[in-house]
């Protein structure tokens, strides 16, 4: 009996940490397939809620965590071009006004899904200043290849902190 | 008390319960991932357009009665040309043009969403039922080159060195620049909804307004999509760009 008490603790177990934790790649929050998520509509972003143009962009609470919101659509990330601190967590949400989209940011580990219809969130930490691209790393259709964002890391020092109102962004150029 | 009797009182329900059901339970009763959105203070919300394509735009939209799109475009001949071919290549042709995206363009003018002192006043004079009608007619009108008609293109034929930069934006665009192809937008090779078919528009009027784009005077595009792509152009290249589609050289001529 001890046994299967075990047993039956160790599967929740595996069951919570499935739930739980972040994916290695994609994070995808289960709680929307079993009717929990609350995510944006796909074609109303630019009207309502936390992805309209002008919340777009790296933002900065007083507490000093970073946060970076981004639109991916058919062929273009908005903003293409995102500036952040080196070696602090950037937390992104991300979401999709289309089809399934995939920022893979080169030269790190790091990948993030946007999926219509759901806010994508994960924290990472880039370790050293660069530039980085992003490139759509799902096939989202005819112009997919040639959809791409940047990155710039900053280090921490160069990096001004950001008035409360203020979203910012960078020319990818 | 025995062995046997023990485990039975500890057993909750036959073995997959506590395999299947039981983990899945919990995890169900635990709370929820964090969906409100986080206390970032938010700054003065812009909204580019107020037309969102859902399933009620569109029902507007395909509901547009082609004839009495013709009777209304009675007031559209003056400057979009009586067969939809401006006679001024500052205005737009209008023959062939997507449902989808005029219909937007109407509903953005007559809310002020795209500044147009001239449009603006006119487009009060639709309803949106109007719009979609109009849209119905100018879509069906054929794009086909007709020597008779007014069109005012080609109006210059591209420099060999230009329309091969032209040609290579619209077919491949500049990943690394974050420009996508024109094709895979505007067609002929995919569509998506609000994009207008380029291949028949006036060059003069392209050009202009991929000037407006890129400056932010005109800022009607959802989600900043070709806002943020004509802010990568070149001015070379926008000039290549309208001079090819303006020429009538366009991938999709006569293919729709």
């Amino acid at each position: 009996m001890k046994k299967k008490i075990g047993f039956a603790t160790a599967m929740t177990l595996v069951a919570l940490a499935l739930l739980s934790t972040r994916f290695y790649m994609v994070d995808l929050s289960v709680w929307h397939f079993l009717g929990g998520g609350e995510g944006p509509d796909p074609a109303t972003l630019h009207l309502r809620g936390e992805f309209v143009e002008s919340n777009l962009g790296l933002a900065e609470d007083p507490a000093g965590s970073v946060t970076v919101r981004m639109i991916a659509q058919q062929f273009v990330f908005v903003p293409q071009c995102i500036a952040v601190p080196a070696g602090v967590p950037v937390k992104f949400r991300i979401t999709s006004a289309d089809a399934v989209h995939m920022l893979s940011f080169l030269g790190t580990n790091y990948g993030l899904k946007a999926v219509p219809g759901e806010v994508t969130e994960a924290t990472f930490t880039f370790p050293r200043s660069g530039k980085f691209e992003i490139p759509c790393h799902e096939f989202c259709g005819a112009g997919h290849y040639a959809m791409r964002g940047h990155l710039e890391v900053v280090p921490r020092d160069q990096f001004a902190s950001l008035l409360p109102g203020e979203r910012r962004n960078c020319e990818p150029r | 008390m025995s062995r046997a009797s023990q485990a039975a009182r500890l057993r909750i329900g036959p073995r997959w319960f506590s395999i299947l059901v039981l983990p899945l339970a919990i995890t169900l009763l635990l709370p929820g991932k964090d969906f409100s959105e986080s206390k970032n203070p938010e700054p003065p919300i812009r909204i580019p357009s107020n037309v969102a394509w859902t399933k009620e735009t569109l029902t507007i939209i395909s509901a547009g009665d082609a004839f009495r799109g013709l009777l209304l475009a009675r007031r559209c001949n003056h400057c979009h040309g009586e067969e939809g071919f401006s006679s001024v290549p500052a205005f737009p042709n209008l023959a062939g043009e997507d449902r989808l995206s005029f219909w937007k363009q109407m509903q953005d003018f007559r809310s002020g969403k795209r500044i147009s002192s001239v449009m603006q006043g006119i487009a009060e004079g639709f309803s949106a039922h109007d719009a979609a009608d109009l849209a119905a007619y100018y879509a069906m009108l054929p794009t086909a080159s007709d020597p008779q008609d007014q069109r005012a293109f080609p109006q210059a034929m591209p420099d060999p060195s230009r329309a091969s930069m032209a040609i290579r934006l619209i077919v491949f665009g500049d990943g690394q620049r974050g420009i996508p192809p024109c094709q895979s937008c505007h067609g002929p090779v995919s569509y998506v909804k609000g994009a207008p078919p380029l291949d028949t528009q006036n060059g003069i009027y392209l050009e202009e307004q991929l000037e407006h784009f890129s400056n932010g005077n005109r800022a009607n595009d959802i989600n900043v999509r070709m806002r943020s792509i004509a802010k990568q152009l070149t001015a070379e290249e926008k000039t290549a760009l309208s001079e090819y589609y303006g020429a009538g050289h366009g991938p999709g001529v006569n293919s729709r």
